[in-house]
């Protein structure tokens, strides 16, 4: 009880010097937590994009399917399947395709692609597909062959609104099939790669050029939160036994990849700030038992053991560290607050981020359990710095100390 | 018979040993009984506050040792010989030495807060220490609100109020102006009769060897006279 008085009441001895500490472990915290929310939110608008543009939760394939993108392994009574897993009251949205890869040529060129069949008023539900239109119209059901590609590529073909493009690729048997789709609506999206790569047909014009009339050899599945990743994976695998499920993370390994370097980044950066907040605590501190000789000796002197000398040095430290934590705690609170409903604008660096997926707008975003880590990092470093100050005091000697 | 509070067999301090040796103490031999009143005198370097350091156990002596009540606090370590100094002495500093974050009151009931003794004791004994010293409208102010005189009055409290064995003062009056010393050393002579507290002071101020019962005289870190214990005004032995 008297320790806790005397630390308490220690902070306010020198003001100018425990606002510094307040500011900085304010500040600390601040960027501490700010950056983890803005590296979250990052790494969550990837991720999300690729599921809710690109990827979908989760897919279904021949087992033979991913090897070589044939078309023949489709998905043997794939839109039964389809209609099965779409009564699922876990899924949000499900959609089956056609996913083949070939190339499309204009008269300027040509380029490498992967040709999207889809479902034009499931694909909607799926990926938003016609959110993404810049120019142009959404398929049209009365209407065949047409095409939806990227700006990006309609650049490189020098092609424009109801021309036509070449599609060419392989059909079920292995020979070249090809077909001319007119050009209905121009897309874009924040990832260039995707972009450079992507084309959509309906599936209706694919199938059946493919040698595949009315088969589907891709199912994607949209879950109603991605907390049922697992559970859904897991009941599909238990359903459809022969066939390949992959969640979004086995399909795209890189992304999963992306979240584990993110953590382990984002733990550099608050080890960083935590170094530096640490060695302000035990600089500041060390000045406080240096000023304090002589007072320490006194205490020593007295009868205040070694381990009341180090709690009393402890302590001070934590108080201070617990004053700086609300206006910290505060600051960074209203900042995540604020950023998340505006965003934080990188436009000037857009072609950037759109070329490794990334939109130029970031909100950040932090859970609950981030949040107490960063407390209890603060915290441990509070701690770990203050031991270094009252190791210091521990070593004063009572009678030399007296004497200064 | 007096009982020995304080005895100190053949104590040495030397600085440099191992090239020019400097006693600071040279081989001093002490016993001090219960209830004296003793000041140790001297010049500058005559190695009163050594001598003080060694017997309150602050420091250790390079030959010799200090028994207090029997116990050799020359062979306690660490937690041992702070847990024994709080237990068993009582210490008044020159420079007041008050924690400044405490007020009077928390200043003198410290030492028991330490022991932990209850309550209800502390208080009780913090109200009549304040009491006896005259600082009872004192009671909430901090160390920087007190006057020189009264912030020793509350040391001197501190000091005494869990009943020490003995109290060591280091030169306590000489940073006082001379009402407030004749203050301090009459509460100091009220609280030696009334609770037969012993008292050791190292000191130069003719005003506290006039009215110590007996004075201890060092030179060059050697007692050189040592009073009889009289009543207050004494009279110097030399010793041979």
């Amino acid at each position: 009880m008297i320790l806790t008085k005397i630390a308490s009441r220690n902070i306010w001895r020198s003001k100018k010097r425990s606002f510094t500490i307040i500011i900085a472990v304010s500040f600390g915290l601040w960027a501490g937590i700010f950056m983890m929310a803005f590296y979250n939110g990052v790494i969550e608008q990837r991720i999300n994009t690729a599921i809710s543009s690109e990827l979908s939760h989760i897919q279904l394939h021949h087992p033979e399917f991913r090897k070589d993108y044939e078309i023949k392994y489709h998905l043997p009574e794939g839109r039964k399947m389809l209609e099965k897993i779409g009564k699922d009251s876990q899924i949000k949205a499900t959609a089956g395709r056609v996913t083949i890869k070939g190339m499309i040529a204009s008269a300027s060129g040509s380029s490498g692609i992967t040709i999207n069949g889809v479902m034009p008023i499931e694909e909607q539900k799926l990926t938003n597909l016609s959110g993404k239109i810049i120019k142009g119209n959404y398929f049209n059901p009365k209407k065949t062959n047409e095409i939806i590609l990227s700006e990006r590529l309609r650049k490189k073909l020098r092609l424009n609104l109801n021309k036509k493009a070449i599609l060419t690729f392989q059909d079920e048997e292995g020979n070249l099939a090809s077909g001319a789709f007119r050009i209905t609506a121009i897309y874009k999206t924040v990832n260039t790669p995707y972009d450079d790569s992507n084309v959509f047909v309906k599936i209706t014009d694919i199938d059946s050029l493919g040698g595949i009339p009315n088969e589907i050899n891709e199912i994607a599945v949209l879950l109603k939160s991605s907390k049922l990743l697992d559970e859904s994976q897991k009941k599909l695998k238990r359903e459809f036994p022969k066939t390949e499920i992959q969640n979004w993370k086995e399909i795209a390994p890189e992304l999963g990849y992306t979240v584990s370097v993110g953590d382990k980044t984002m733990f550099i950066f608050m080890g960083i700030i935590m170094l530096a907040l640490g060695f302000g605590i035990v600089n500041t501190m060390m000045m406080a038992v240096l000023e304090r000789t002589r007072e320490i000796g006194m205490l020593m002197a007295l009868g205040m053991n070694k381990f009341k000398i180090f709690m009393m040095i402890v302590l001070e430290t934590f108080f201070l560290i617990l004053a700086g934590c609300p206006i910290g705690i505060m600051l960074a609170l209203v900042t995540i607050g604020i950023t998340k409903r505006t965003g934080i604008d990188f436009s000037q660096f857009s072609e950037a981020y759109s070329s490794f997926g990334y939109s130029s707008v970031f909100y950040p975003s932090l859970s609950v359990r981030q949040f107490g880590i960063m407390i209890i990092l603060v915290v441990i470093t509070a701690f770990v710095s203050a031991i270094f100050p009252a190791k210091k005091a521990l070593q004063l000697n009572p009678a030399e100390s007296l004497k200064k | 018979m007096q009982e020995t509070v304080i005895d100190a067999h053949n104590l040495s301090k030397i600085y440099d040993e191992k090239t020019i040796p400097v006693y600071a103490l040279n081989k001093v031999h002490l016993h001090i009984s219960r209830g004296e009143f003793t000041a140790i005198k001297g010049p500058s370097g005559s190695g009163k506050t050594t001598l003080l350091n060694m017997i309150g156990g602050l420091d250790i002596p390079s030959e010799g040792f200090v028994e207090i009540n029997g116990t050799n606090i020359t062979e306690l370590e660490g937690n041992a010989l702070i847990d024994f100094r709080l237990n068993n002495i009582g210490f008044v500093f020159q420079s007041y030495n008050l924690i400044p974050v405490l007020t009077a009151k928390e200043n003198i009931e410290f030492i028991m807060l330490l022991q932990k003794r209850p309550k209800k004791e502390t208080e009780q004994r913090v109200l009549e220490l304040l009491k006896q010293i005259g600082l009872e409208d004192k009671i909430n102010k901090r160390p920087r609100e007190l006057s020189g005189g009264q912030q020793q009055r509350v040391a001197v409290a501190r000091a005494l109020a869990p009943k020490p064995q003995f109290i060591l003062a280091d030169e306590p009056t000489a940073n006082l102006d001379s009402v407030s010393a004749e203050n301090l050393l009459d509460m100091m002579l009220k609280l030696n009769q009334e609770e037969n507290m012993t008292f050791v002071f190292s000191t130069h101020d003719q005003r506290v060897i006039n009215r110590a019962r007996r004075v201890i005289t060092l030179e060059d870190g050697k007692i050189v006279a040592d009073s009889a214990p009289t009543s207050v005004v004494h009279k110097e032995t030399a010793i041979k």
